[in-house]
């Protein structure tokens, strides 16, 4: 019975439209068609059924279909009216329209551009059917400090499933990892992930082809993207039930789904996915309360309340373990996971959201910009258009109709921009994508995009159209006629404003700019405590195992390779930490996670740290197997006031310290450098890092061939450690790139308006300039002039702008524990580019008008 | 310029209405194209293009009746047109002297 209610329910505003604006001989038999067509649809689906109607009444809105317009009485005659005087107006001052559609134009394409970006980021996990959580760790320790992790117990499965009535579906997922992949010879490492059965019960992921229902059923399924697919079996379809090899298990998986991997709008990414069951069968260490695993999500049930599960979930870890350490477990909405994952006192603060903000910012400004730069050529000339005021208004014109002119001139012009910017905009678009590292694409038929457009079209018309539409139809009948309007001084001083205003947004982002880069280039090229540059490594397969010596000792011998050493990862980006460290006098309740690496006696020379005090390993010692090396933060936190020769158990090992190495950074910059534990075992290691110097290609030519000897079943992949870093800010040097751009084109669009804004004056002072000349005034003394009045409005928007720029920079840079101290000079460049390239372009106009001969200008009246 | 003029997407429409014989109204149109040609229409484009043939005098409609579905709007039924037949005999025609003159070597690929 509802369905029936629902069926003859098409959208009613859309009908309205449609009824108004179509032509009475064709409305009958038209919205027959569309009323049968949304009857047919709705069969399928109301929401796609109301979605295309509305869509079908936009795409009717044409010539042709629209009612004649002089159907619409008189009022329809006066816009016909407006439209034409608009047009001609339009033509006839070409290098005014030019100004004007350049800096909508510009400004429109950067924002939608903007936008567009934007919106992909908000929309990431949006588009989820249910409602899904991701379980979140606190760990409080005891200084205080609440660390937040993804990694949860995997045990809490079991109890979300049995015991919360609340939740429908629970999700294991690892993170992404790399493994290695055997078809026939062909091997090659590709990046996915393990996840349990329920993941495409709980996550829209669009599978192409396939058992679409639980491809992850059997323990050696194997879901792939479709580019894996299509690189492993050249299509999509084929590749069901064939199998792949697994290295590291030695088994065959089948592939039973392939699943779209583009535009999939998630965080989530993989190229393959493997039951997380296979792993854990593998990993039995997974299954305990103690030990932080895999990611969990989950999704509830419909009319479930979150709040209920948050009240019961947070004591789940402490309720199960035996520890006197607090464990908290919270839930974060997936629709936040990707925007906020920064997390402070156990509370999520920030992310990427950060950049969205900033971006959206910038979107903002340039469109404001460029309509500034409308309202400001409008009002400036606008004696020019006085005249026909006047006549407008002895012919009997209301002060509406007068309005509506002006604001039918902003409407088309912003009209005519907004097309050209989306021709733009699609041009550029492969190359946004590029920089930004995603897939963006703007479709005209999403009824989102169209509205928001004409959202955007409506502002900018109304902000630009606005005030010449107020402005002109006060002005006097007489004198407009007489030509007696002067510009009044409140224009004169709302110009200056608006200039003032439009180059102290773009002050800001040229300082911004500056921040950022100066940021980056610091995070590039800080010294981290160790030397990254011309340093290789890999992931060591099992073939290294117990080789590791005989694999060094041959490297060593060719004269481009200066040292090797084996660790148990990259020790600028390191992750394995443990609670389970003890020493004399730390009190058994101590919460205190500390980091370990593992590493042989080559590790602080081949690393280049240095020692603050001590001794580094010293190979073949066999006492030295039970000894650490801490660094300054480990030093300082166990508290020992000589750190040499005192007792240290960690993971079962009992030994001593004999060194402490001064601190270097094994996290992003964002964050304080972590208390590490280094020990001595070379037999655990899995990295292996080579220091070479000289000819790089020798030195790659010999590194291959002798790691081929020794693995030859694997392919030879390596990494540089300085890339590796570089690559792990990538998103700050993508942000960085963009607002440099941008910061770029709001000059552009500044520089537009003032153009505009000093040849205008100039014209209009060209039989001053004449009269001066005659008395003797030089070229440049008029250029002086002419320029003067706006060099000192760039000078008063730098010193507007240089404090909100400061502030802005410096709560940026304090997301970085490490960041560059806010150089005064940032600020006197961008002072004085933006003073340069404003003062350029207004002396360009006026250089101009000062050049003239005064015969020409003093002749004609 | 010809005599007939008639862009490709309307002689596809025209073409249609002629197939469609005594049931082509608005949405067998849509359809019956939608199918044979595999390609989307939207009511809005072929609303313009038989808004126009019909103004060229290709065709002529008539109301028919009005179903509860269509909330009691009638259907219009459009019909080719004696002139409308002869614009596409002139579109074929042409194509064909076309076809005709094109020397054999021209399509034979290496």
């Amino acid at each position: 019975m509802q369905d029936q209610q629902q069926k003859i329910n098409p959208p009613k505003l859309a009908l309205k439209f449609l009824r108004w604006f179509c032509s009475s001989d064709l409305i009958e038999d038209v919205e027959g068609d569309l009323l049968e067509l949304f009857d047919e649809r709705s069969s399928i689906s109301y929401a796609h059924a109301k979605r295309r109607f509305i869509l079908d009444v936009i795409l009717l809105f044409r010539p042709g279909i629209i009612k004649n317009i002089s159907y619409y009485s008189t009022s329809a005659t006066m816009f016909q009216n407006h439209l034409i005087t608009a047009l001609r107006h339009i033509f006839r001052y070409k290098g005014y329209t030019t100004i004007n559609l350049l800096g909508l134009v510009v400004g429109l394409a950067s924002s939608i551009l903007i936008l567009t970006w934007v919106r992909d980021e908000i929309k990431m996990d949006t588009l989820h059917e249910k409602e899904v959580y991701k379980v979140w760790r606190n760990m409080y320790q005891s200084n205080g400090e609440i660390q937040t992790t993804e990694a949860i117990p995997q045990p809490l499965v079991e109890v979300l499933n049995n015991e919360y009535p609340q939740i429908d579906k629970v999700s294991t997922i690892s993170a992404q990892t790399e493994i290695l992949f055997r078809n026939g010879d062909e091997t090659s490492f590709e990046s996915g992930v393990y996840a349990s059965a329920d993941f495409f019960n709980i996550f829209n992921f669009n599978i192409i082809a396939g058992n679409g229902k639980n491809p992850l059923d059997d323990m050696y399924s194997l879901v792939l993207s479709k580019s894996m697919a299509e690189r492993y079996f050249g299509d999509v379809k084929s590749a069901i039930g064939k199998t792949l090899m697994v290295n590291e298990q030695k088994q065959e998986f089948v592939v039973t789904a392939v699943v779209e991997d583009k535009n999939t709008n998630s965080a989530i990414k993989f190229d393959w996915m493997i039951p997380v069951e296979e792993y854990i069968s593998r990993n039995d260490w997974i299954e305990s309360w103690d030990n932080g695993g895999f990611y969990i999500y989950f999704s509830l049930k419909d009319g479930a309340d979150i709040s209920e599960v948050n009240a019961r979930i947070e004591q789940e870890i402490n309720k199960h373990t035996n520890t006197e350490v607090d464990e908290r477990l919270i839930t974060q909405s997936i629709k936040d996971t990707y925007l906020y994952s920064e997390f402070k006192n156990g509370v999520p603060v920030s992310g990427r959201i950060r950049y969205i903000k900033i971006l959206s910012g910038i979107a903002i400004f340039l469109l404001v910009m460029a309509c500034i730069n409308f309202m400001n050529l409008a009002t400036a000339r606008s004696s020019r258009r006085a005249k026909e005021v006047g006549v407008r208004k002895v012919l009997g014109a209301q002060k509406e109709l007068i309005s509506q002119q002006f604001f039918v001139e902003s409407f088309l012009l912003t009209f005519i921009s907004v097309g050209l910017a989306l021709v733009i905009v699609s041009l550029v678009l492969p190359y946004f994508n590029q920089l930004t590292n995603k897939e963006l694409s703007l479709s005209l038929t999403d009824p989102e995009v169209l509205l928001s457009l004409a959202g955007i079209t409506f502002i900018v018309g109304f902000l630009s159209g606005s005030y010449p539409a107020i402005l002109l139809p006060t002005f006097g009948i007489t004198d407009s006629l007489k030509g007696m309007i002067r510009g009044s001084k409140f224009n004169q001083t709302l110009r200056n404003t608006l200039v003032v205003f439009q180059f102290a947004m773009a002050i800001m982002l040229i300082i911004g700019t500056f921040v950022v880069m100066s940021q980056i280039d610091y995070i590039l090229n800080k010294n981290l405590g160790l030397k990254k540059d011309n340093l290789l490594y890999f992931n060591m397969s099992e073939d290294y195992t117990g080789k590791e010596d005989a694999y060094r000792n041959k490297l060593m011998k060719f004269p481009q390779i200066k040292d090797v050493t084996f660790t148990s990862g990259n020790p600028v980006s390191y992750g394995r930490s443990t609670s389970s460290a003890s020493w004399e006098g730390k009190s058994p309740d101590d919460m205190l996670e500390i980091n370990v690496m593992i590493t042989d006696a080559h590790f602080f020379s081949a690393m280049g740290t240095e020692m603050k005090e001590g001794r580094g390993f010293v190979e073949g010692r066999q006492t030295d197997k039970s000894t650490f090396v801490i660094n300054e933060v480990a030093a300082k936190l166990i508290g020992f006031e000589n750190p040499l020769d005192q007792k240290l158990s960690v993971w079962g090992i009992d030994g001593t310290i004999i060194g402490v190495v001064k601190d270097f950074h094994m996290n992003s910059l964002y964050e304080p450098i972590k208390p590490l534990i280094i020990s001595n075992l070379p037999e655990y290691t899995n990295t292996a890092f080579i220091r070479i110097e000289g000819d790089l290609q020798e030195a790659l030519y010999q590194i291959e061939k002798t790691s081929k000897e020794i693995s030859p079943s694997y392919p030879f992949r390596y990494k540089f450690l300085d890339q590796e870093y570089a690559e792990s800010y990538s998103n700050e040097i993508i942000i960085g790139t963009m607002i440099r751009i941008f910061a770029f084109i709001a000059i552009f669009i500044s520089c537009l308006g003032l153009f505009g804004l000093s040849s205008y004056s100039a014209d209009q002072r060209s039989k001053e300039i004449g009269i001066r000349k005659i008395n003797g005034a030089n070229t440049w003394g008029i250029v002086y002039l002419l320029s003067k009045n706006y060099s000192k409005l760039i000078i008063i928007a730098f010193v507007l702008a240089s404090p909100i720029a400061y502030y802005f920079a410096k709560e940026w840079l304090e997301n970085f524990t490490f960041h560059v101290d806010i150089n005064y000079f940032i600020f006197f460049a961008a002072g004085m580019i933006a003073f340069l390239i404003g003062a350029l372009t207004v002396s360009i106009k006026s250089y101009q008008a000062a050049s003239v001969n005064p015969i020409k200008t003093l002749k004609s009246e | 310029m010809s005599k007939y003029s008639i862009g490709e997407f309307e002689e596809i429409v025209l073409l249609t209405v002629a197939v469609l014989y005594e049931n082509a109204y608005g949405i067998t149109i849509k359809k019956e194209i939608e199918d044979r040609l595999e390609r989307k229409v939207s009511v809005g484009a072929m609303r313009t293009a038989l808004k126009r043939l019909e103004k060229k005098g290709f065709l002529e409609s008539e109301f028919g009746e009005a179903t509860a579905i269509r909330g009691g709007k009638r259907k219009r039924y459009f019909k080719v047109t004696v002139y409308g037949k002869r614009a596409l005999d002139y579109v074929m025609s042409t194509r064909k002297q076309l076809w005709d003159a094109i020397p054999p070597m021209a399509f034979e690929f290496k």
